[in-house]
């Protein structure tokens, strides 16, 4: 099989898809697509930073005046909308795209074609969002907006209109991705890969996608009741008309909670893939970790008004909702403890995957602890709505998400794209992050706990808050320099790094047994899988057999199923590499990589399409036309909504009367 | 690993400097710390953050402790043996889900005590102060001190972003918004409570460990553009000041009343007890002596710390002629507020054409030691050009431009004459009239 073609394997994926710019529009390959919400993701957090940085410069000192009111406020809400809904979300989906097929061992997702779709609308939303910035019209409600200030009475711009769809158009990204993963994820597990031996990244990926198709439902009901107020004149926010402001809240937050959780757990997922990677032992209590994992999404659900307990719903409702938010301790805390355990007993060894890992488990800590204090609504109401709160939940999602995240992509980058990012500047990336976020984010618990609102954009001096908004700034700085050595990092690394090799951190789950990049068809023969770990039972058997993982009485290199014989673990690793197995000193060797194509294995892969990008950017038309009403404009609104609906029905219609691949021989 | 060291010696001094900056910042003055004990209120969160800092610290320092521990002992050495595959211990799992519930049930009986505490009815004796929030400053009420007219009860103690609180009394406050959510905080006293369109809301605190002083607050909930600027100012004052202060403030202003046949020809001047004075607006020395006399009608400015002055510069290019401030004519200016714009948004008591509640209560507006939502002082310099050009001083709000010359940002507008606009000399006047309303 070892045919001598010398090229390297990250240049053979591109080799087999076209390359080019079409290749990329056109393309249904999930690792193509995780590599375009990947790369659009950053490009966003690229923006939201210096949205970041915009106001650390104007709040460097008292009565700052780098920008004016409007654009601050313009700045807060567009920098919450885009890290949470443009960089975090989209950074996990890039990691579901990528990694859960080739964990499950699939050749795809269930529904290539919609995955396609769901980054283009995600990507159309993203613009369609951002473009208000050159009218001078961005969002300037707060990430939350509260009614009634985003009603027309308070609210009479174009502002909130391009807020409130591009949060129903990036709604429809999240909504198709989820039921495209639940429904990849139920079906398509390789055979022997029961629920209990699926890795934790898929695993939490499974948790979020259910959270995904609850919660936004609610967010849609909430922000259409919006759009007929502002659009069509009705009243469910119109306060002159009797409407209650509390219905937004409550409809908001029982989205907004369970969206924490959306943001947290794919960084707990990826987190679980590298601590027993690099501490070299199997997750501490799996089974645990999975249920925890479950209960944190459903008691998410349950938790809501803790956002609300400064809106006066008194003593029982608030010791209701507090008591429900301290339970979520609970399950948070055993994972802690349980990564903890993890790493007790290994030998550590510390990458900057490995280092970003621990950083999310040592400063999530921080941002749980300060969690339960707000979850004591007495102690809250000194708290919500301050410095303290924004210190407490960037700790949460910086410190947290975006800790794990960056982890995945130093541990998944190899995968990715076949190289390896650089350790050396990673250790700089990482360490001015490290640095960068506790400067910014711990004096903030100062400043706000002696008094400091959030949302402002001036404050006097003489209040005590000048050292930690300095503090606060100068961290903020040193992130941004982190993220520009970030960005230097995977420029360089995608042409120069080290080749990879298929696994290069002798990892356990199937990801790691087929080449870096993968095939278009991920794995040649669909594994089959014995254990949680199935990697390390063949590097390290002595030290897996007796485990709870493994079934008693599997055969754990020859599988039947149905008195079939349908092959082993060692079928699929001699099929997908040349070298046979693992070689954890791939970097020669690979790149004498070749493999066959999917046509010479008879693999049918599906056709690339361009239909999902021309029906995206339909609707994300059809819903843009929208704006037209409130420049006196109905005629054309209408016109634009029935014309660009007709295309997205055509165009639909053309790809669901296509072939998704060619028949099966 | 070498190339660990340089990164790894930056984080150690950033580390240092960070906590020589915080060790150096605890020395500062915080006057709007959460933690002053100033109030029952404040005593209750404060006995309730010590509980969660206390168990959150003692978790901090036992999780972190056993990581680092387990960083720093299982590290890879070199000729290590692979690690046994540990899967779990069922014991240790049972422990660290009991001993966190254990932690959550000490923390959960004071807070629910608190919750019941803090959120039960105040006490019946209690001041009321009815707070109205509005885009983007503070109307304060004092519904127990009114006055019959035949439309009904009528509030005669009705200032804007200034709150007089008695030392020691419990002050129960109803919360009013006119248009969006708004949050009343004074982080010193007490609070936040949301203050929500529609909805009525109470908080109550008594300030019983404090002395004359003066407290900061603000809005806290985010209500649009000058949400920055809806700032205020509470003073506490002895029972005796306060009550001085109430019968003042029950009254026009002193300078304010005359029996001039514009303004009295309505018998149902509004202020029952007034004992206006007679005749022509009394000179500013005659003025003082009223002021003296009267007592205790305003928190003496130099008695306000540093930290309770605003502030906000000046923006640059507006400009006005100071020296026409000194030579501002009161009665002049009488004339230009209450016949002239002003009557569209504000009310002063005794002035029967100014009834209106679009903008603040001006009845007292010299008295107070702030404008524009807390944003700059009370003082001729900014009430002149706050009055010219209100717009440049704080963005979005609701009080028109007026100075000739002045471009509108809102009605995209140059002021003139006819669209009610006034040259720097009859702000000079306006200004000297205002002024006057001790």
């Amino acid at each position: 099989m070892a045919t001598a073609a010398v090229s390297p394997s990250y240049a053979h994926a591109e080799s087999t898809a076209n390359s080019g710019i079409w290749s990329w529009l056109t393309t249904v390959d999930h690792k193509r697509i995780g590599i375009l919400y990947l790369f659009t993701a950053l490009s966003w957090f690229a923006v939201g930073g210096t949205e970041a940085v915009i106001m650390r410069m104007q709040l460097q000192g008292p009565n700052g005046r780098v920008v004016s009111a409007e654009v601050f406020n313009q700045l807060f809400t567009m920098h919450g909308t885009t890290m949470i809904f443009l960089v975090v979300m989209p950074l996990s989906a890039a990691f579901f795209n990528f990694l859960i097929p080739l964990q499950i061992g699939a050749r795809d997702v269930a529904f290539p074609r919609l995955n396609a779709f769901s980054y283009w609308v995600y990507l159309f939303g993203s613009l369609f969002m951002n473009v208000s910035w050159l009218f001078g019209m961005a969002p300037n409600g707060g990430w939350f907006g509260y009614a009634p200030l985003t009603t027309m009475a308070y609210n009479p711009g174009l502002n909130i209109d391009f807020w409130m769809l591009g949060l129903q158009i990036l709604g429809v990204s999240s909504l198709a991705a989820a039921f495209n993963f639940i429904t990849t994820i139920i079906n398509m597990r390789a055979p022997g890969m029961n629920l209990m031996r699926m890795p934790m990244f898929t695993w939490m990926a499974f948790i979020v996608q259910f959270l995904l198709v609850l919660a936004f439902p609610v967010i849609t009901i909430a922000l259409v009741f919006l759009q007929f107020d502002r659009f069509f004149g009705t009243n469910f926010y119109t306060m002159t008309a009797g409407a209650d402001p509390l219905l937004w809240q409550h409809l908001f937050w029982i989205f907004g909670h369970p969206e924490v959780y959306i943001l947290i757990l794919p960084a707990f997922g990826l987190v679980s893939e590298i601590l027993p990677t690099f501490s070299r032992k199997p997750i501490f209590g799996y089974p645990v970790m999975v249920y925890s994992g479950i209960l944190i999404a459903f008691l998410g659900f349950g938790v809501w008004a803790h956002h609300m307990f400064a809106v006066g719903m008194g003593p029982i409702a608030d010791s209701v909702f507090s008591m429900t938010t301290m339970l979520i301790a609970i399950p948070t805390g055993v994972k802690i403890f349980n990564w903890i355990f993890t790493m007790w007993g290994g030998n550590l060894r510390f990458t900057v995957a490995m280092k970003f890992a621990i950083t999310l488990v040592a400063l999530f800590t921080i941002g749980g602890i300060s969690g339960v204090m707000h979850s004591s609504p007495p102690a809250d109401l000194q708290q919500t709505d301050t410095y303290f709160i924004v210190a407490h939940f960037h700790y949460v999602l910086v410190a947290g998400s975006l800790m794990g995240l960056w982890g995945g992509i130093y541990y998944y980058f190899p995968k990715f794209t076949g190289r390896l990012l650089s350790e050396k500047i990673g250790n700089w990336h990482f360490w001015l992050t490290f640095i960068g976020v506790n400067l910014t984010f711990m004096p903030m618990h100062w400043s706000g706990l002696y008094g400091m609102p959030r949302r402002i954009y001036a404050y006097d001096a003489g209040q005590g808050w000048e050292i930690f908004n300095l503090m606060s700034s100068i961290g903020a700085y040193i992130q941004a320099l982190a993220g520009i050595l970030f960005a230097y990092n995977i420029f360089r690394s995608r042409k120069h790094g080290e080749i990879a090799g298929n696994d290069p951190w002798e990892a356990p789950s199937l990801e790691w047994s087929i080449p870096s990049p993968p095939p278009d068809y991920n794995f040649e023969v669909i594994p089959v899988v014995t254990s949680r770990y199935p990697l390390w039972d063949i590097k390290h058997p002595e030290l897996t057999t007796e485990v709870p993982h493994s079934r008693h009485g599997d055969e754990r290199n020859d599988v039947s199923m149905g008195g079939k014989h349908v092959g082993a673990f060692h079928d699929h690793l001699a099929a997908g590499t040349p070298e046979a197995g693992v070689n954890p000193n791939a970097k020669q060797a690979s790149s004498k990589v070749s493999l066959k194509t999917a046509e010479e294995l008879g693999i049918p892969m599906p056709y690339p399409t361009i239909k999902p990008f021309w029906v995206a950017l339909f609707m994300t038309l059809m819903f843009a036309s929208l704006l037209m009403i409130h420049k006196d404009m109905l005629h054309l609104a209408v016109a634009g909504v029935i014309g660009f609906a007709c295309l997205m029905a055509g165009f639909l219609y053309a790809w669901l009367t296509s072939p998704l691949e060619p028949a099966h021989h | 690993m070498p190339f660990h060291s340089r990164p790894r010696r930056l984080a150690q001094a950033a580390l240092t400097v960070a906590l020589v900056a915080l060790l150096a910042a605890c020395g500062q003055n915080h006057p709007d710390s959460i933690f002053h004990r100033r109030t029952d209120f404040n005593r209750d969160v404060d006995y309730l953050f010590k509980v969660l800092i206390y168990a959150g610290t003692a978790v901090f320092i036992f999780v972190e402790g056993i990581l680092v521990l387990t960083l720093i002992k299982f590290r890879k050495r070199p000729g290590q043996p692979e690690p046994e595959h540990v899967h779990g211990n069922t014991t240790l799992e049972i422990a660290w889900t009991v001993i966190p519930l254990l932690i959550l049930i000490l923390i959960g009986i004071p807070t629910v005590r608190t919750i019941f505490k803090t959120e039960a009815v105040a006490r019946s004796d209690a001041l009321q102060v009815e707070v109205v929030g509005h885009q983007w400053w503070w109307e304060f009420r004092y519904p127990q001190y009114t006055t019959t007219e035949a439309s009904g009860k009528v509030d005669t103690v009705v200032t804007a972003n200034e709150l007089y609180l008695p030392i020691g009394k419990t002050v129960n406050f109803t919360l009013h918004s006119r248009d969006v959510i708004h949050s009343f905080w004074i982080p010193a006293l007490g609070g936040k409570r949301d203050v929500v369109t529609n909805h009525t809301n109470y908080l109550w605190m008594t300030p019983d460990s404090v002395g004359s002083d003066e407290f900061n607050g603000a809005c806290a909930e985010y209500c649009g553009t000058s949400h920055a600027n809806m700032r205020f100012k509470a003073f506490t004052v002895t029972q005796a000041d306060f009550d001085s202060w109430i019968a003042h403030q029950e009254q026009p202003a002193v300078g304010s009343e005359t029996t001039g046949p514009a303004l009295s020809a309505d018998s149902t001047a509004k202020v029952t007890t007034a004992t206006p004075g007679v005749g022509a607006p009394p000179s500013a020395g005659a003025v003082n002596a009223q002021v003296a006399q009267a007592g205790f009608i305003a928190f003496p400015r130099d008695k306000i710390p540093a930290s309770g002055v605003p502030e906000t510069p000046l923006p640059a290019g507006l400009t006005f002629d100071d020296n026409l401030l000194a030579s501002g004519n009161v009665e002049n200016g009488k004339k230009l507020v209450t016949t002239g714009m002003c009557i569209a948004c504000h009310t002063e008591h005794g002035v029967t054409m100014m009834q209106a509640v679009v903008g603040p209560n001006l009845t007292h507006v010299g008295s107070r030691t702030t404008i524009a939502g807390a944003m700059y002082p009370n003082d001729p310099r900014h009430l002149a050009r706050w009055i010219k050009f209100a717009n440049g001083m704080k963005p979005g709000v609701g009080m028109p431009t007026f100075g000739i010359g002045q471009y509108d940002p809102v009605t995209l507008k140059g002021i003139v004459t006819a669209a009610g606009g006034f040259t720097d000399a009859q702000i000079a006047d306006i200004v000297a009239y205002l002024t006057s309303l001790k």
